[in-house]
């Protein structure tokens, strides 16, 4: 990133290269919508490129690209506050379960659907801490950097964002007990 | 920190790390021996610990093949902007200039800005002094355009256009003694036979002003053209210019001289020196060339 910083703009498509995937992930789990993920994937890209100068190269390089997936984020959100979550995640679990239907693991896909749900349940508070000690793997310490708060205090969300999503997977998965009773 | 996960809470804070693998072992130790104590933990652990896991098996779908294509796009589009910045960002240094730019330097600026001034100034009439004259300056205050343009056409590399301006001459500044200087060089330097007849003919007509007969004599010893040569003979007969009559011995000695135009000086001599009336040939070439001078005069036959 320094190397673009110092105009060697071309060295962004390495960085597209490494990256790309986990931003997808991370806009994916937040909105469940991958056209919209793309666009925003796009985005944090272009403002890498727009706000190169703003990477100082002492914070981790992946810390600064989640501060501006995170702004690119809520300016999506300021946006269109009506479609949130849902819609394709749905079709694309549907997807899955079909799949695995032919492999004959129909519980493991029903168990997929369901976290997938209870994930959408989670406010973006609580989901945005779990997405990026889950699936990006950032450490307390860089998400606390991100976030601007204590390591204490990322480690007290984390834990409080993963109860309330085991209380909503378990309501859930009653929930479709009864159904299927 | 021995005294830590002694109670249920404290187990929960180290929770997160040690979900994700990041709890320093004596800590891992201290809750794992708590958990052999408590259940109550040990089941809520066991819950999380599973979510926590099919969370991280939870898959992401890839994203679509546009994506890698609009990226470079964009990031093609991002580096022609970028290039059309720089040249912008020269304008940003300009403007650092200035703020750089102290009220000292003002003086200084103006002082040579001053200088400068001055001398574009002294520059520009040095120049245009020489320029102008060549063509209007140098000649007498009452000259016109029309004069100047004579002389321009005089100048002119195609003979045609230089016959045009002696005839032009003729109609525009016949006494203008710049434009009388011009013909007079015609005459003797012009590489067309014609155009120096030409010029011959008008000065002719002008041969009232003692410089133009003056010229006139001496250009009997410039010319090399038969042609003009018994023309000019023929003109001091005319003119009875007995000045002319050493000059015109002096070209009789000349070795390469035509037959005819000897012929010729010998009789405008003998004319000149007996003091009689012209008595001008009419030479088949003279005829030709020299139509106007000699349709006035009275034909006689040639000897």
């Amino acid at each position: 990133m320094l190397q673009v910083k110092a105009g060697q703009i071309e060295k962004m498509g390495l960085l597209f290269e490494r990256y790309h995937r986990a931003l997808f992930a991370f806009f994916y789990h937040a909105n469940g919508h991958s056209a919209a993920s793309e666009d925003l994937v796009q985005n944090v890209f272009y403002r890498m490129l727009k706000y190169r100068h703003t990477f100082t190269g002492e914070g981790e390089f992946r810390t600064w690209m989640y501060h501006l997936a995170r702004n690119v984020l809520a300016d999506a959100a300021k946006k269109h506050k009506a479609s949130r979550y849902h819609q394709d995640v749905a079709d694309w679990t549907e997807k899955i379960a079909g799949a695995s239907t032919a492999d004959g693991s129909l519980q493991q896909a029903q168990d997929v659907a369901l976290l997938h749900r209870a994930l959408a349940r989670l406010s973006p508070d609580q989901r945005e801490v779990l997405v990026l000690s889950r699936f990006q793997e950032l450490k307390y310490e860089q998400i606390a950097q991100l976030l601007d708060t204590t390591v204490g205090a990322v480690k007290v969300r984390a834990h409080r964002a993963l109860c309330q999503l085991k209380e909503i997977y378990l309501k859930l998965e009653n929930g479709s007990k009864v159904r299927e009773l | 920190m021995e005294a830590k996960f002694v109670n249920c809470e404290q187990v929960q804070e180290g929770l997160m790390d040690w979900l994700a693998g990041t709890l320093p072992s004596t800590e891992h130790q201290t809750l794992e021996a708590h958990l052999r104590q408590c259940p109550g933990c040990q089941q809520e652990l066991t819950a999380v610990r599973a979510l926590w896991t099919s969370l991280g098996q939870l898959p992401t779908p890839e994203p679509s093949e546009e994506l890698r294509p609009r990226f470079y796009t964009m990031l093609a589009e991002f580096q022609a902007t970028e290039q059309r910045r720089q040249r912008w960002s020269l304008a940003t240094l300009l403007a650092r200039l200035r703020a750089w730019w102290q009220p000292a330097y003002a003086l200084r600026l103006a002082y040579s800005l001053a200088l400068l001034l001055v001398g574009l100034a002294v520059g520009h009439g040095l120049k245009q002094s020489p320029a102008l004259p060549a063509p209007v300056a140098a000649l007498p205050p009452t000259a016109t355009g029309q004069q100047a343009q004579v002389l321009e056409l005089l100048a002119n590399p195609s003979a045609v256009q230089r016959l045009r301006a002696v005839s032009y001459a003729e109609e525009v500044a016949p006494t203008n003694e710049r434009v009388v200087a011009a013909l007079l060089s015609t005459l003797n330097q012009d590489p067309n036979v014609n155009v120096r007849l030409a010029s011959l003919e008008v000065l002719t007509g002008l041969s009232q002003d003692p410089v133009v007969r003056q010229g006139l004599v001496r250009s009997l010893q410039r010319q090399d053209s038969p042609l003009v040569q018994s023309a000019l003979a023929d003109v001091m007969v005319q003119l009875q210019e007995r000045r002319s009559v050493r000059p015109l011995r002096q070209l009789l000695r000349q070795e390469n001289l035509n037959q005819q135009v000897k012929d010729k000086i010998e009789q405008s001599i003998e004319s000149l020196s007996t003091d009689r009336a012209p008595q001008p040939s009419t030479s088949s070439t003279d005829h030709e060339i020299h139509p106007a001078t000699t349709a006035d005069r009275p034909i006689a036959v040639a000897a």
